[in-house]
């Protein structure tokens, strides 16, 4: 020990470091707490004898004089000298060095010959000089004579403390190390630019250590000149401005600018309105889907969740502040990243199931479950489980909702199947959970208390439009199921239900429209993986998104060979309270006050019980309260069933519900389907107008109301939310 | 301090200029500029790059001397700014971390290649020895489009086809450098 300066702990962690010359120049005074014992082993430092006695020594020697005596904090601590004469000792010049090399990469020498590499930490010292590095790894074993590089295997990760006593340190090699002022200079320039924190940067660290975010306030002086802003907002500025044209005016600048260099020619023929009416209507689908990535949110112009204290970075800004990879749970936010991701990597196939999960899984989460999108009957359980307020939401929504029906119908019907299975994005709960449905219908029934909790699936979709497409798409699905031995529906729904496979969304085919999904998708990812569970719950969980049909729904097969549903024999066990809260029934519908009586439904009748057990395969027994019986159904329908194959709407067992209007949106249908659908339906009720065989493209999905005898017939242009009439012109209320 | 270093220590005079080579087989030079008798650690700095190397004088085998110069380190010249430290410190912990995610533990260098190679297009993550792209598709040993399991149809393809092509850019590579 010369001149009394003991230790040289260049401990960083803590802020001080401590490394005194006795002839008063003072490196700075460190604090030293954590000392790392030359001959300790790699388990961690703890303090040593040598802080207790730097911390004594420290203020023994403090007094003198020296320049930055006491606590001298970090930023530009300076080595004093006293006079040109006092000189550094070596060892503090050692020190010195050391210290420069805090937060470096350097590779470390030990006895044996192998070297490690790693982030210079800390030394050790008094009379050992030992190293601690962080994230060391091996990189050249000692063992392999002459081999450079470790073996073809990472054998294990970076050890997160490494500690090489001073025994085995051999020498420390460090790169580009800045050690005088001039250096520094240099140095700090680099450092600045590498502590550019990018936003992927941020998202990956687990470290939190970042600055503390202030609003940028713009300065008092600055000129605020609101004129120049918006120069560019306004619609109404008749003067359009053409770059172009001010270009050559100011500049003489002639433009070559060719758009078609640069995009696909448009041709511009007979056909040129349609198709622009055709791809603005898909525009608005697209940009009105509801999406759960605040930036997608955004764009759309949709209202943020002003309430849920979103700060501004993650509205803004790319930073996702999850938990990474980590694959821990379904989690909306990283079902929201993860899918945002797929969207962009894959395209629209997979993005509209994406969306669809997530949407879904958003909707879901209101509800207080994690859904995943393929989950829908588990979203129903949980719905249901969780408690009657997604029902009662959804139920609320209904009257200002609009009906966003069918190209959630026809996207159902595509995407049915590949919506069981394709419920993709990392959430595989299909595969999960194979979802009893038999079971999560008794319970959803038992859970219910309040009659919105129609678990049968019914009529969640009586939610809102929203719901309603669904519903309807959900009903249908459901009655198809049952009616028709549909190969597809009832496929799906075993498929669905068999979560071994995993069908693949993509592969049905989407219909190119934006998947309105949540809800709808859930529903009819409901409908067609169990009585009406999904849909309800999806709807009543949606009831913050302007959902659609659920664009998975599986496609409608109109089975002419479906046996008749016979309500009677199973209908027993869940009916009741299927029946009861079957239909999912607003409180407060003021808005369509006709509405009452029997949410209509259909079930493509025959199908059920017998033939269609496929269809809910888990939820046979749920088959027939899952049907949606018409007040005045039975008797037809019983007709309907005798003789008939073809398809019949009933509804068994239902019992009106008061002062609650439950509509059943109809999954979309094929042409023919419906061509044949509505012919049963004249049957049925009577003859009301099937406009739709005069217009069958059009009619995508066909909407019964309760509480009328008649049956409503709305028309739906494909793809669209709006309904485009009801055709049947009894009905005043609008979806 | 030229005075300060004794017995043994002449040669290690602040400025120095040696050439060692160590006993492990290093040779090298290097300029002195701290030196510690206590410790027997000895800092020199390197060549025009200013590398630093801080070497345990117990495993020097030999050294020559070539010459001496002025002492590198200027007392008045050297700071320390230990928040400077410490940020750079937590920088390189984090940026460490961050490439530690990527590397795969146990793993062939040819994994790891693919890994690398698949990690440019699209996110991707080790889970042990399997290669996890977008959190769905996995990608196990050995890393043939055979391989692929999971995710959606078009996803799984997807990364497939990267694999594929991935897997001959290498083989490319490395034919041209083999």
């Amino acid at each position: 020990m010369y001149n009394g300066v003991s230790f040289f702990t260049v401990e960083c962690e803590v802020g001080f470091m401590c490394g005194i010359e006795g002839r008063g120049l003072l490196l700075l005074m460190m604090n030293l707490q954590q000392v790392m014992p030359p001959k300790s082993t790699a388990n961690g430092f703890g303090r040593r004898r040598g802080e207790r006695e730097g911390g004594t020594r420290l203020e023994s020697k403090s007094q003198s004089g020296k320049s930055n005596s006491g606590r001298v904090t970090t930023t530009g601590s300076v080595i004093g000298s006293k006079s040109g004469s006092c000189a550094v000792s070596s060892h503090d010049k050692l020190l010195y060095l050391a210290s420069c090399l805090i937060g470096l990469s350097v590779e470390v020498q030990v006895k044996g010959g192998s070297v490690y590499a790693g982030i210079f930490h800390a030394t050790s010292d008094e009379k050992d000089f030992g190293v601690i590095l962080k994230m060391a790894r091996l990189i050249k074993d000692g063992n392999f004579r002459g081999q450079k590089t470790v073996a073809e295997f990472v054998s294990k990760p970076p050890s997160k403390n490494f500690i090489i006593p001073s025994s085995e340190l051999v020498q420390v090699i460090a790169k580009d190390v800045a050690v005088t002022r001039d250096g520094f200079a240099n140095e700090l320039q680099s450092d600045k630019q590498r502590e550019l924190m990018i936003d992927s940067l941020i998202s990956q660290t687990r470290h939190v250590e970042e600055r503390e975010l202030e609003p940028w306030i713009p300065d008092e002086d600055v000129p605020q000149l609101p004129e120049l802003e918006n120069i560019f907002d306004d619609p109404w500025n008749s003067k359009k401005w053409d770059q172009f044209e001010t270009n050559e005016t100011l500049f003489g600048v002639k433009t070559t600018f060719n758009e078609e260099l640069y995009t696909t020619k448009l041709l511009r023929g007979p056909q040129t309105e349609e198709l622009e009416k055709e791809a603005a209507r898909i525009a608005r689908e697209i940009a009105g889907e509801d999406t759960q990535d605040l930036h997608l949110a955004e764009e759309r112009g949709s209202s943020i969740h002003e309430n849920l204290g979103i700060d501004e970075e993650t509205r803004f800004s790319s930073v996702y502040r999850g938990t990474g990879f980590d694959d821990s749970g379904y989690e909306e936010d990283e079902d929201i990243v993860l899918n945002t991701h797929n969207n962009e990597t894959f395209g629209d196939s997979s993005g509209s199931v994406d969306q669809i999960s997530t949407d879904f899984a958003i909707a879901k989460s209101s509800d207080g479950g994690q859904l995943s999108s393929s989950s829908f009957i588990v979203d129903e359980a949980q719905t249901s489980q969780s408690d009657g307020t997604g029902a009662d939401l959804y139920c609320s929504e209904i009257p200002s909702r609009n009906f966003s029906t069918l190209d959630s119908e026809s996207r159902v019907q595509e995407n049915l199947l590949g919506e069981c299975g394709g419920n993709n994005d990392a959430k595989d709960f299909v595969e999960k959970q194979p979802l009893p449905e038999d079971a999560q219908l008794p319970k959803s029934g038992d859970s219910q208390s309040s009659p919105n909790r129609e678990k049968a699936g019914t009529i969640k979709v009586g939610r809102s439009a929203n719901a309603t497409p669904y519903s309807t798409s959900h009903v249908l699905s459901k009655g198809n199921e049952k009616t028709s031995s549909h190969g597809e529906p009832v496929d799906v729904a075993a498929s669905c239900k068999a979560p071994g496979e995993p069908q693949s969304v993509n592969s049905r085919g989407r219909p190119g429209s934006s998947a309105s999904s949540n809800s709808d998708r859930a529903a009819a990812t409901s409908a067609s993986s169990g009585p009406g569970l999904s849909p309800s719950s999806s709807m009543g969980s949606l009831s913050s998104e302007k959902s659609t049909l659920n664009p998975y729904a599986k496609e409608f097969k109109l089975n002419p060979n479906a046996k008749s549903f016979t309500p009677s024999q199973a209908s027993a066990r869940p009916l009741s309270p299927v029946a009861d809260n079957a239909f999912y029934h607003p409180p407060n519908v003021s808005a369509v006050p006709h509405m009452h009586g029997l949410p209509v439904g259909f079930g493509m009748g025959p199908s059920l019980a017998a033939q269609q057990p496929v269809i809910y395969p888990q939820i046979a027994p749920m088959q027939s309260p899952q049907t949606y019986y018409h007040p005045h159904g039975p008797q037809y329908g019983q007709q309907m069933l005798v003789g008939q194959s073809r398809p019949v709407f009933y509804l068994p067992n239902y019992q009106p519900v008061s002062n609650s209007h439950h509509l059943k949106v109809l999954k979309c249908l094929t042409k023919d389907e419906i061509i044949s659908w509505l012919i049963g339906l004249e049957h049925l009720c009577g003859g009301s107008a099937l406009l739709t065989e005069r217009n069958p493209e059009r009619l995508l999905g066909i909407i019964f109301w309760e509480g009328s005898s008649a049956v409503h017939e709305i028309a739906i242009k494909p793809g669209s939310k709006k309904v485009l009439r009801d055709l049947s012109s009894s009905w005043d209320m609008i979806l | 301090m030229e005075g300060q270093v004794g017995g043994s220590g002449e040669e290690f005079a602040v400025g120095c200029l040696l050439s060692i080579k160590t006993t492990l087989g290093d040779e090298f030079d290097g300029q002195v500029m701290a030196f510690d008798r206590f410790t027997n650690m000895l800092g020199l700095k390197s060549g025009p790059r200013r590398n630093i190397r801080l070497l345990n004088a117990n495993y020097i085998k030999d050294f020559s001397f070539l010459g001496q110069a002025d002492d590198p380190l200027d007392p008045k010249k050297c700071f320390l700014d230990l928040s400077r430290l410490q940020a750079r410190e937590h920088l390189a912990v984090r940026q460490a971390e961050a490439d530690a995610q990527r590397i795969g533990v146990g793993v062939t260098t040819e994994a790891q290649n693919i890994f690398d190679a698949l990690s440019k297009t699209l996110p991707v993550r080790w889970d042990k020895t399997v290669i996890v792209v977008m959190n769905e598709v996995r990608v196990s040993s050995p890393y043939l489009p055979e391989s692929v399991s999971g995710g959606t149809a078009a996803a799984n393809e997807r990364v497939k086809k990267v694999l594929e092509f991935e897997r001959k850019r290498l083989q490319a590579r490395g034919s041209s450098q083999g």
